[in-house]
């Protein structure tokens, strides 16, 4: 029983520690000190100080306030595509699962064909072919991971689908669309929204590894990847300026992953 | 089982070719102009005639099937076409690609297993130990930074704090240390959790504790049974994740700058170069379901009961 | 006199920190089959598990001798010596017994490499004729998820006899059998006493088999051993109530006619 309150505890830290994160993405406009888009030639690669807390980068931009820009860019990306992905797979799923014949067949081979391929390889194939873009990136992340939903929301409404009182409901006369949505969502969307929160880690680093490849955010706006990719030129003099984006990267995700697993153990020992 | 086989291998097929046939379609609607790219960085001036003779030469006003078609046999001929960046072959570089991208990925991987199964073992095996802590809190970490990151980070501290590393990946092995660990950290991550998770099933089976009351002695429980049974679990996540490893080959090649198929493909998506983008897709896609498949087999093998 | 096989002297044990048997005592001696009677929780089964010491229970009080060896303050290589060897286990779950994806023959072969006996197959295959399962050859190339429940229950005993233990324990064999495959269970175990000598402690909760099978019962309730002695004697002529109950609740369909 100890180990109850221990998982608990866990699980409501990581959660708070999660919301402060997203707190600062929000604020991150009332947070930063200075505006993030002003370059300003005689301050470039300035070490941190009191004035400029993470010191400037090769623009002479302040790299605390592009740091809590980027928060937001990075943080907003992953919620919104996880939350469409979410939307569309959980959707399709439940049709899938619950309607079946010729839709199913298809929607599920055309999932299967989505897998067969290795995610980041489609991102990039796809990204790069849209011209970059932090919306060609979402898109490109998109592709894939609406099949994990759709696969998860199928078969949870597949073994719903025989519970008495769907057939109940179904002699009552009452509609496919009125079932689907007052009784097979309620009773999957508790695995399929834990899903959604395992996998914000992983989307996360998606986002971030494409901007850093060039091919998500365009410059000049702030996301954790592309300064890191900006700044690595002239890592040597000035680390600071990809230190600690990488530190804000690292941090969120680790946070993030950590509230995903916290949350499987929770409902597993539920 | 064989004829299970076969009905894989021609599903393998289809899948191919519509996969091909969708990449064809997405290039074909896709902006961007190869051929005013490859004017472009050869430095010619880019006219509406030049454009148009040149793209005549690159055979892009041909319809859609017709190109599509011609691809499709060169295929089956192992003719992979031409580059539309540079006019050489395409199979050679996608070969010579692949060739570098294998070792680097290999390397990989042997690192990664070398390290995550005994750790996932015996983590396993020891729960709840010190060594099983430092093990979840490390494989944790591992596996929540993108590799870009660590790359990164590896170049800034051997490279440029210790000097020790060369920042340019050559075909020397100590160039191949960087990209290997690159890839290999966050794998071996993932790799010790799925692992550590597998075993600790296995050993709360009732059957180890039959073998126990029996007087079995314990390596052989481990070693034999756990492990036996384990073993299709462990290459199934290999076979996963052989994936996230060539996706994640492009990034660390990039970056290093490998002369591996990663790279290639990087190079020739900003170049609009469609027929490497192309084979690289058939290639990797083979090779991803081909291993896929493979897996499933031996799963097969190793547990009859499982579904096919 | 004959040498006790097993003996349990004043033996608490508990789970968790929660006591299940309480002041129990019994004696084995080899040939005998003794079947331990009682309803669900009654601690049978964790009486068997101590035995064993199987290791989620512990031992409160009282000492546990096999062949005048007390079990549970031998080294672990000991005891994994004495289990198997010197006294053979025998689990209700036929399942629980052998690895379900490795072959037999494998998996007979590392038992007996594991306490110094070499496999020879002829023998196996003559030990397994002569306990009534007659398709030796084919038992061995098999795996354990490919036979059925009643069949993996009588290998798995087959193969506990081939390290010729003195002493069977047996945690409700026949509880997840049907009845045709219980009964061969049944007389596989009276075979193996006729034949070896051994001694037998079943745990049951089925008292058609144990009229059938024991020479000494003893009836368990709530953790203590409430009636305990003659087969013969604590059918026909029980002396306490709960014993009484319990023989009058059992439907006449087990055999057992009440005098």
């Amino acid at each position: 029983m100890k180990e109850q309150k221990h998982i608990k505890r866990r699980f409501i830290l990581s959660a708070v520690v999660a919301v402060i994160l997203i707190l600062i993405a929000i604020f991150s406009h009332q947070l930063a000190p200075h505006d993030p888009y002003q370059t300003n030639a005689a301050l470039i690669r300035k070490a941190p100080s009191m004035e400029y807390l993470f010191g400037t980068d090769n623009l002479g931009r302040c790299v605390f306030s592009r740091v809590l820009y980027g928060a937001k860019t990075t943080i907003f990306a992953t919620f919104f595509l996880v939350a469409i992905s979410f939307v569309i797979g959980t959707i399709a799923g439940m049709i899938c699962g619950y309607y079946g014949g010729i839709a199913d067949n298809i929607l599920m081979r055309l999932a299967d064909l989505m897998l067969a391929f290795p995610q980041m390889v489609v991102a990039i194939a796809v990204a790069g072919i849209l011209g970059g873009g932090l919306m060609g990136a979402m898109i490109a992340l998109g592709i894939t991971m609406w099949t994990s939903f759709a696969r998860l929301a199928r078969s949870h409404t597949l073994s719903i689908k025989k519970a008495p009182y769907i057939t109940a409901s179904k002699l009552a006369g009452k509609g496919g669309a009125y079932i689907l949505c007052v009784h097979v969502l309620p009773n999957i969307l508790e695995p399929v929204l834990i899903s959604a929160l395992t996998q914000i880690g992983t989307t996360m680093i998606g986002i971030s590894g494409l901007s850093f490849l060039g091919l998500g955010v365009v410059a000049p706006e702030a996301e954790w990847g592309s300064m890191i990719s900006e700044a690595r030129a002239y890592i040597q003099i000035a680390p600071w300026a990809v230190l600690y984006p990488a530190a804000a990267t690292i941090i969120t995700i680790v946070v993030f992953n950590y509230l995903g697993d916290a949350m499987m153990e929770y409902r597993n020992r539920h | 089982m064989k004829k299970q086989i076969a009905i894989r291998v021609i599903e393998l097929i289809l899948l191919l070719i519509v996969l091909s046939l969708l990449t064809f379609a997405l290039m074909y609607i896709a902006p961007g102009d190869p051929a005013e790219k490859r004017l472009s960085s050869q430095g010619v001036a880019v006219t509406r005639e030049v454009l148009q003779a040149e793209r005549e030469r690159m055979g892009l006003l041909r319809p859609f099937f017709v190109r599509y078609g011609e691809w499709f046999v060169g295929i089956l001929h192992g003719d992979f076409g031409i580059s539309f960046k540079d006019d050489l072959p395409v199979a050679p570089k996608l070969w010579n690609g692949l060739q570098n991208t294998i070792v680097l990925a290999m390397g990989s991987l042997l690192l990664s297993l070398l390290v995550s199964v005994p750790v996932g073992i015996f983590s396993a095996v020891k729960r709840n130990s010190m060594f099983d802590h430092i093990a979840r809190i490390l494989s944790f970490v591992g596996n929540s930074l993108p590799n870009f990151l660590i790359s990164v980070l590896l170049m800034y501290f051997f490279c440029i704090q210790l000097d020790a590393f060369p920042i340019i990946a050559t075909g020397s092995l100590q160039g191949l240390i960087l990209p290997t660990l690159s890839l290999a950290i966050p794998m071996a991550s993932r790799f010790t959790r799925q692992i550590r998770t597998e075993v600790a099933t296995q050993m709360d089976e009732d059957y180890v504790v039959g073998l126990r009351l029996k007087g079995v002695k314990e390596h052989y429980i481990l070693l034999r049974n756990v492990f036996h049974n384990s073993i299709g679990h462990i290459f199934t996540i290999v076979a996963l994740q052989i994936g996230t490893l060539m996706g994640g080959s492009v990034v660390i090649e990039t970056i290093f700058r490998w002369p591996g198929i990663g790279k290639l493909v990087m190079d020739s998506i900003t170049a609009r170069d469609y027929p490497v983008i192309m084979g690289f897709v058939l290639i990797m896609g083979t090779i991803y379901v081909g291993i896929n498949l493979i897996s499933d087999i031996v799963n097969r093998i190793i547990d009859p009961r499982v579904e096919w | 006199m004959t040498e006790t096989l097993l003996n349990l002297s004043d033996v608490s044990l508990s789970y968790d920190g929660t006591p299940v048997v309480e002041h129990v005592n019994l004696q084995i001696v080899p040939g005998e089959i003794l079947c331990i009677v009682g309803e669900s929780g009654s601690g049978k089964t964790s009486l068997l598990r101590g035995i064993c010491d199987a290791g989620e229970v512990q031992v409160d009080g009282g000492e546990i001798s096999f062949h005048n060896d007390q079990i549970p303050c031998c080294t672990s290589n000991d005891r994994r010596k004495a289990l198997g060897c010197g006294i053979g286990i025998i689990m209700q779950n036929p399942s629980g017994t052998f690895n379900p994806l490795r072959r037999f023959d494998v998996q007979i072969r590392e038992m007996m490499q594991s306490h110094g006996m070499s496999y020879q197959k002829e023998d196996v295959i003559g030990l397994f004729e002569q306990m009534g399962l007659t398709n030796g050859e084919e038992i061995l190339t098999s795996r354990p998820y490919e036979m059925s429940g009643g069949m993996n229950q009588r290998i798995a005993i087959a193969s506990t006899m081939l390290l010729e233990p003195k002493l069977l324990l047996c945690d409700e064999p026949t509880s997840a059998l049907d009845v045709t495959s219980a009964g061969l269970v049944v007389e596989l175990l009276c075979r193996y006493r006729k034949k070896y000598n051994v001694g037998i402690l079943m745990v049951t909760h089925n008292l058609g088999i144990a009229y059938q099978m024991a020479d000494t019962i003893g009836i368990m309730r709530s953790g203590r051993m409430v009636e305990y002695g003659a087969a013969r004697e604590i059918f026909h002529h029980p002396k306490e109530e709960y014993t009484k109950q319990l023989l009058h609740d059992v439907p006449k369909l087990a055999g057992y006619r009440n005098e």
